[in-house]
Formats: structure tokens, C-alpha cells, sequence
């Protein structure tokens, strides 16, 4: 049997037009989806039952267990740690929100580490930002900044922004141009008209370089700036004055270097600057399918999109104090809950000792590198695949995830609420 | 002081300073041999994209869509004008120096057909080759509009988790997906044959 456009769980570009084929109740083939999309749907050796760490070994034990030890854990703790929440379903992130606030925890997702400095500098300067329907209609000039969608995004470029047709131009890829702006030569930057070389660390100073260019301050600039040459900053100044419609793509490669938020703030004020002289956005490269929806999760149930502790019975959000990193290279919280994400493969070092010595539960169909820290681990359904639910797609449009399988796996939303409900029990008495 | 006059004794031969102010050269012209960058002959182009295979140059020429009109476009600096694409077109849309004359009074043409290659090992299945492909594009229209390979008809499309190669006898060599291609996953091997007719037929 083939089911028809259904929806791929892995990246922020949430592919609805992937094409699976189900024998029995497996899923054998996967059409139209790149390679990291067929090895999500394809999937891998998936734990049976939620498991205990008894000592040195595992032991399977029951959902409601397992349940049951989450609940009493996020219970007794006195200031718990709710962190993930990017490879989830909407339902299940808005119960996540209200668990933190029942038990005054901190709740935080990865955009910790990842975009939550683009979320700074949006709230400090705001986001010219649009659809990326906007941007396959529309874009002759696409600038990749930090980003190697060729390896994190495959399809971005053949469906969202250079390959696809546009309404409003004739020739598809031949009248776009694009630029790939790095510290080394990456795979995008083999197709890209002009792949601009950056000093790592030296981003702000191409953008203000750049800004000052559109500025028409140009003879103020050095010859070269951060390893870049004036030349090819008036060249790229060109590109975008003379582009009819330009987006600009960044990625980690401008959030999580030195200068962190202040990066993007000054590309966002780039864009403001050159549309004072042609049309331009810019928008960020979400990384997993939903780590955009549990932003907005989070803004409309607390007002603010990650890091938000509850411990004053109100919702107060200080990134530096209350994100995730920070929580636990403090040694501050006593318990853990993680939620579709592994920050044991991603979290610096002092971090994981810390985890290691608290009760840590997780919610994740595949032994991960965070099994290791884990007293307990809960399988779940994957969503797109065995469950369904809504994601956020990294311009902002909420898809609806397909179930394509049936399973006997719980949902994340199933297995939170019954946690939710029993913790709700437990207060009353 | 000898030395100084046998110098200027030296440079002061009338016949020297005769030759060096007045010697006439020959005007410049151009040979006939001469190939410029090719030039539209005002014919009308069937986007068969032959001129696009057998250029040996990257990027140096490109057909597109004018309006309702294909159009070969050459790119100068990229172009080093072998003429190997005027050549080539069957349709005489393209001009340079005496090779279409050439071609016509020797009775001389290219033969060609294609062999396509994708490295599993480099491919990530972005979709660029498949959604760039000229004639992907012609055959499955929402495939070029969307990016989403709705037929079995096309040169190759994404499925069961890798590029399949389905109709390789209608590629027409353009090489698009092997420029477009981020990774040099995709190669294609076009095979060349130059053949000369003598009274219709093939020697």
C-alpha cells in the first residue's frame, strides 16, 4: 500500500509531498524524501518497552511504570528540568507547558542551542521574514549565511527556494543567483555563484562591512575585512541592490559563534537597510521538523518562546539564567525530563556530569546517546510516522503531521497526559 | 668615448632610422578561419539542448525559456569558442565564423547517445538534479513547479530512497544536473562520434 503525501518528521522543511510505501506493517520504501528523511521514515531498531536502570542493567518495565516514576520524580523534585521538546507534536509540548507550571519547573527547548539567538535579536529589532512559498515565487538572489542546507536541509533549495519553479520568474534556477557566505567550502557553496570566505568569528564584521556598502559609504571600508576582500563585499552589495526580491538563510554558523545574538541582529538590520532599495527577508534554518512550534507553543500559553521558569508561580524567562545549559552547569535542578531531543550528544561537558547524577527520564523511540544518563526510558510513536500531530514548518506554517503506520507504541501527548493526570491526582490529595 | 661613438654612429644608418620610422606592416584582418562567440541566427531554437552537451566549456552556454521561445544563451566568459555547438545544433540556430559551412560542404555531423551515473556513497538525495533537469522538467510539470516527482516518465527522480535512473535514453547530455549537483554525485558520460555522409549515406 502507498500513502500519498505524507508529511517528514526530520528537518525544519517538513516536506508534505513524500510518498511511503507500507507492506504489512512495515514501512519498506520512501519517495521523493532526502536522505535524511528516508533513514527517519525507514527508522531503526526501536526499544520494545519502557526500561529501568537496575544497577548495571536494564529491566523492561510497564507504561504505567514508567509513567508512574516520571510523575513521583517531576513530583519530588524541587526544581525540575523539562527539556526537548523540538522532535514532538504541538499537543504534546502544550501538556509539557502546563506539567512546568504545575510543578514549577523550568521548561526549555533546543533552540537553547540553537536559534534562541536569532529569537533575541527578533525581539530586539524585530523579523522581515516571510513563507518560503513567498520565496520560490519570488527570490532571484538567495543568500546562505552559516547554513549548509546541502547537508541539514537537503530539499530547501530543490523545492523551497532555487530549484522549483517561481510565478514570477521565467527560468527557475538560471535567474537566481546564489551566495553562500561560510568559514570553509561547503557542499552549497559548490553551487553557489559567489561563496564568500569568512574568518571564522568575523561574520559582524561582513555585515556591517556590507551595511556600510549599502550605505554608499564604500571608501570607508579596508581592503579586506575579516579575510574578505573589498572587491567581492562590493560585488555580494551588488547582488542584493540589483536583486529584484533576496532572502537571506542563516544558520548556526551565525548564531553560535562569538557575538551570538548581536550576529543576527546585524544581518536583520542588513535586510532592514537594503529594503530601503529593493524587497528582502530573512529567516533562520530551523533545525528539527518542530523546534519552531515549540517556540510557539511556548509564546502562546507563557509569552515567551524557551527557557521559562515557573519556580515564582509565574511564567519569568532570562535567557543565560533559566536555559537549559545553564540550569545544569549550576547543578541547580534535581530532576530531568527529556522530550524528544538528545542533549547528552550536544551539551557541553559539565552539563552531562550533572545529569548523570540526577534521575533523568526520557521519551524517545531509539536508544540515544541521553539512554546513557537516563533512570528511565519511555518508547514512544514517532510522529509522522505511527502518530500524528501539528509541527511548525521554520517559515511559520503549521502542517499536520500524517500517521502512515499502526502501532502499538503511545504517543508523546498520550504518554504525557496520563503523566499530567497523575501528577494533577497526586496535588489534590 | 669610442665606445659612445660607435653608438650613436650605429643609430644614425639612414636605412636604420628609415625602417624603424616608416616600415609598413600589414593590416590587421580577420583570417577566415575565425570563430567569434556564437551568435543567434534568428531561427527558431526546439530546446533539444544538444548545444548544451557537447559544450566543453562549464556553464559557457545555456538554453532558455524566452517568453513562448527557446533561446540558447552564450556566456562569454565562459565560452572559448570552439564552435563545437554550432556544430552540433540540428536546427542552424546558431552561427560562428564558417562552421556551419564547413559542416555542410564536408556533409559532417556529431553522434552522440548518454550514460548516467549517480554515486550512492555522495548522493543526498536533495532533488537538485531531478528538479534542474530540462527534461524532467518538460515531462512531469510539477516536478519542475514544486519539486514533488509525481512520474515515472522522467530521466530520473527520487525514489525508494535514492536517485533512479529510469530513462536514460532521453537525456540529452546538457550536463545541468551535474553543474547543480552539490555533492558530484551525478556524472554523465556522453559519447561523441563525429561522422561524415558521403551521397546520403553514412561512410
Amino acid at each position: 500500500m502507498n500513502v500519498k503525501d505524507a508529511v517528514c518528521p526530520f528537518c525544519g522543511c517538513l516536506c508534505d509531498d513524500i510518498e511511503v510505501e507500507i507492506e504489512g506493517d512495515r514501512l519498506v520504501g520512501v519517495t521523493n524524501a532526502c536522505e535524511l528523511g528516508a533513514t527517519k521514515f525507514l527508522g531503526g531498531e526501536r526499544l520494545k518497552s519502557p526500561i529501568r536502570r537496575e544497577g548495571k542493567a536494564w529491566k523492561e518495565i510497564s507504561y504505567d511504570e514508567a509513567i508512574r516514576y516520571a510523575a513521583d520524580m517531576l513530583l519530588d523534585a524541587e526544581r525540575p528540568l523539562l527539556y526537548g521538546w523540538s522532535g514532538t507534536h504541538g499537543e504534546a509540548q502544550c501538556v509539557g507547558v502546563h506539567m512546568a507550571e504545575l510543578v514549577r519547573g523550568v521548561i526549555d527547548n533546543t533552540s537553547s542551542v540553537c536559534h534562541g539567538p536569532s529569537v533575541l535579536a527578533i525581539q530586539e529589532v524585530g523579523h522581515p521574514g516571510c513563507t518560503l512559498g513567498v520565496v520560490k515565487n519570488r527570490a532571484d538572489l538567495l543568500i546562505y549565511w552559516g547554513s549548509n542546507p546541502i547537508d541539514a536541509h537537503p530539499r530547501h533549495l530543490s523545492r523551497y527556494t532555487c530549484y522549483a519553479e517561481g510565478f514570477f520568474l521565467e527560468n527557475a534556477f538560471r535567474d537566481r543567483k546564489v551566495v553562500v557566505v561560510d568559514v570553509r567550502k561547503t557542499q552549497t557553496a559548490n553551487i553557489a555563484d559567489e561563496f564568500v570566505r569568512v574568518r571564522p568569528g568575523g561574520d559582524y564584521a561582513i555585515l556591517s562591512a556590507l551595511r556600510t556598502i549599502v550605505r554608499g559609504k564604500t571608501d570607508t571600508i579596508p581592503r579586506m575585512v575579516a579575510g574578505v576582500t573589498r572587491d567581492q563585499l562590493i560585488r555580494v552589495a551588488d547582488l542584493c541592490l540589483n536583486a529584484k526580491f533576496g532572502a537571506v538563510y542563516f544558520g548556526l554558523g551565525l548564531t553560535m559563534i562569538p557575538g551570538k545574538y548581536k550576529n543576527i541582529r546585524n544581518a536583520i538590520e542588513l535586510v532592514t537597510e537594503l529594503n530601503r532599495h529593493t524587497k528582502f527577508t530573512i529567516s533562520a534554518m530551523r533545525g528539527h521538523y518542530n523546534v519552531y512550534g515549540s517556540n510557539e507553543v511556548n509564546t502562546w500559553m507563557t509569552g515567551y518562546p524557551f527557557a521559562i521558569d515557573f519556580s515564582r508561580g509565574i511564567a519569568f524567562y532570562n535567557p543565560g539564567e533559566t536555559t537549559a545549559v545553564d540550569v545544569l552547569a549550576r547543578k541547580e535542578c534535581d530532576a530531568a525530563l527529556i522530550v524528544g531531543s538528545d542533549p547528552a550528544a550536544h551539551f557541553p561537558r559539565r552539563c552531562i556530569e550533572h545529569l548523570a547524577e540526577i534521575p533523568v527520564v526520557q521519551l524517545d523511540p531509539y536508544p540515544n546517546a541521553t539512554t546513557a544518563f537516563c533512570k528511565v526510558q519511555i518508547p514512544v510513536a514517532v510522529t509522522g510516522v505511527d502518530a500524528e500531530g501539528t509541527a511548525y514548518r521554520m517559515d511559520g506554517v503549521p502542517i499536520r503531521t500524517r500517521k502512515v503506520l499502526s502501532s502499538d507504541y503511545l504517543s508523546d501527548e498520550e504518554v504525557l497526559s496520563r503523566m499530567y493526570a497523575l501528577m494533577q491526582e497526586a496535588l489534590k490529595r | 668615448m669610442r665606445s659612445i661613438v660607435y653608438y650613436v654612429r650605429e643609430f644614425l644608418r639612414p636605412e636604420w632610422l628609415k625602417k624603424f620610422f616608416f616600415v609598413k606592416t600589414a593590416p590587421l584582418v580577420t583570417p577566415p578561419y575565425f570563430k567569434g562567440y556564437p551568435t543567434l541566427t534568428g531561427k527558431d531554437c526546439t530546446g533539444c539542448f544538444t548545444c548544451m552537451m557537447i559544450c566543453p566549456a562549464p556553464d559557457a552556454i545555456a538554453v532558455l525559456r524566452r517568453k513562448e521561445q527557446w533561446e540558447p544563451e552564450v556566456y562569454p566568459g565562459h565560452c572559448i569558442r570552439c564552435g563545437l555547438c554550432v556544430e552540433a545544433c540540428p536546427e542552424g540556430v546558431l552561427a560562428s565564423g564558417r562552421v556551419t559551412d564547413l559542416a555542410r560542404r564536408d556533409a559532417t555531423a556529431f553522434w552522440h547517445s548518454f550514460h548516467l551515473e549517480v554515486d550512492e556513497s555522495l548522493c543526498m538525495r536533495c532533488g537538485n538534479c531531478c528538479v534542474s533537469c530540462p527534461i524532467n522538467r518538460q515531462i512531469d510539470p510539477q516536478l519542475a513547479g514544486t519539486g514533488t516527482s509525481t512520474s515515472d516518465e522522467v530521466i530520473m527522480r527520487v525514489s525508494s530512497g535514492r536517485v533512479r535512473i529510469l530513462h536514460e535514453e532521453k537525456c540529452t547530455g546538457c550536463k545541468t544536473c551535474e553543474t547543480q549537483c552539490p555533492s558530484g554525485a551525478i556524472r554523465v558520460a556522453r559519447m561523441v562520434e563525429g561522422v561524415q555522409f558521403l551521397d546520403g549515406v553514412e561512410s
